[in-house]
């Protein structure tokens, strides 16, 4: 399994709206050993904000980034894999699992009911892409799907903390982010 | 406000393409439209609510009556890439009734004024919510929901009673 300790971040100016504050425009990534960053994401139908620090805190906990829901890969093998390895996750000591996307919420509930991941994987919505954007986890698929989107990545984090990173070379391809290969490292 | 002026009766359909299914099947909408008489549908986003439970399930349910007054095809169009919109056409079960083209960079809404920023609540751009009847790639009735939450003018008994 490929652990990539995590590249240098983009350059380029962006702009952070934490807490309705303006920071300055900075690049950023996340590598392993940062805190999350206190953004705002939305998860369900209920368009429900959730800010990533409360998530994680407190918590063992893994997020796992696609390039898109209902797109090959993303849905034949990346999100079916921590669906099916959820209960092996628990027992070794995860207490929750999310998938992050910059896809809206109401396509990201209908594809958790089309791969049953209720109750099990919960679906976070980067719809505007600032996490992949700050974290330095974007990829541009303009071309081919319109905007820019997630890398394919795994992080476990710790009580806020990022433990540890992999983001997969070739996106069309799910290996060292696929739950089992996961499971190995935990 | 849409960049381009809102499409409107006697205008020629845009050379704009767009995607059947995966981002490798491109369609050029003048070319599928050419000689036909055409339903376009436009909507929001695939699996948003209004979209989903009221706006296109009356196209599939009219479909029968639509092709009684001659229309040989009905698209519907949104801003969602061609995986998306693939999965909404199994989800609705539309199958060989409304063909589900994705106008995955907001080209063909924009071409049409159609073109809606919803990037708060959706992501991006988005395309309003709206009605076409097109006979050989002319604009023959345009109908568009002033309210895209809503679906009013743009329904599909609305459009028979155009045609």
């Amino acid at each position: 399994m490929h652990r990539l300790g995590f590249c240098a971040g983009q350059l380029g100016s962006l702009r952070l709206r934490l807490a309705g504050q303006l920071l300055p425009a900075r690049a950023m990534s996340l590598k392993v050993g940062d805190k999350l960053p206190a953004m705002e994401l939305v998860e369900g139908l209920e368009m429900k904000k959730v800010n990533l620090q409360e998530l994680f805190a407190g918590q063992r906990s893994i997020l796992f980034g696609v390039p898109g829901a209902f797109t090959p890969t993303c849905s034949r093998v990346h999100l079916p894999s921590y669906v099916r390895d959820y209960d092996k996750l628990k027992a070794k000591g995860i207490s929750q699992v999310f998938c992050l996307a910059v896809n809206d919420p109401f396509v990201m509930q209908a594809w958790s009911d089309a791969n049953g991941a209720e109750g099990k994987v919960r679906m976070l919505s980067d719809t505007q892409a600032i996490f992949v954007e700050a974290a330095g986890l974007s990829l541009d698929l303009s071309h081919l799907l319109g905007g820019l989107r997630a890398k394919r990545f795994v992080m476990v984090i710790e009580d806020g903390v990022v433990k540890q990173l992999d983001v997969e070379p070739d996106p069309t391809k799910a290996t060292c982010t696929l739950a089992d290969q996961l499971l190995q490292s935990l | 406000t849409a960049m381009t002026s809102q499409v409107k009766p006697g205008d020629r359909l845009p050379q704009v393409t767009l995607f059947d299914g995966a981002p490798n099947k491109p369609v050029r909408i003048d070319e599928l439209c050419a000689g036909k008489s055409v339903v376009i549908v436009g909507v929001p986003g695939a699996f948003t609510p209004t979209c989903h439970s009221s706006h296109l399930p009356g196209f599939v349910a009219d479909f029968d009556k639509l092709k009684a007054k001659g229309v040989n095809l009905v698209i519907c169009v949104a801003v969602n890439d061609p995986f998306v919109m693939a999965a909404w056409a199994g989800a609705l079960g539309s199958g060989d009734k409304v063909l589900m083209l994705a106008d995955s960079r907001a080209e063909f809404a924009k071409a049409l004024g159609m073109d809606i920023d919803l990037t708060a609540v959706l992501g991006s751009v988005r395309c309003r919510r709206f009605s076409m009847h097109v006979v050989d790639n002319v604009v023959k009735s345009v109908n568009a929901e002033e309210d895209s939450s809503k679906v009013d003018a743009s329904s599909s008994c609305r459009l028979l009673t155009k045609i």
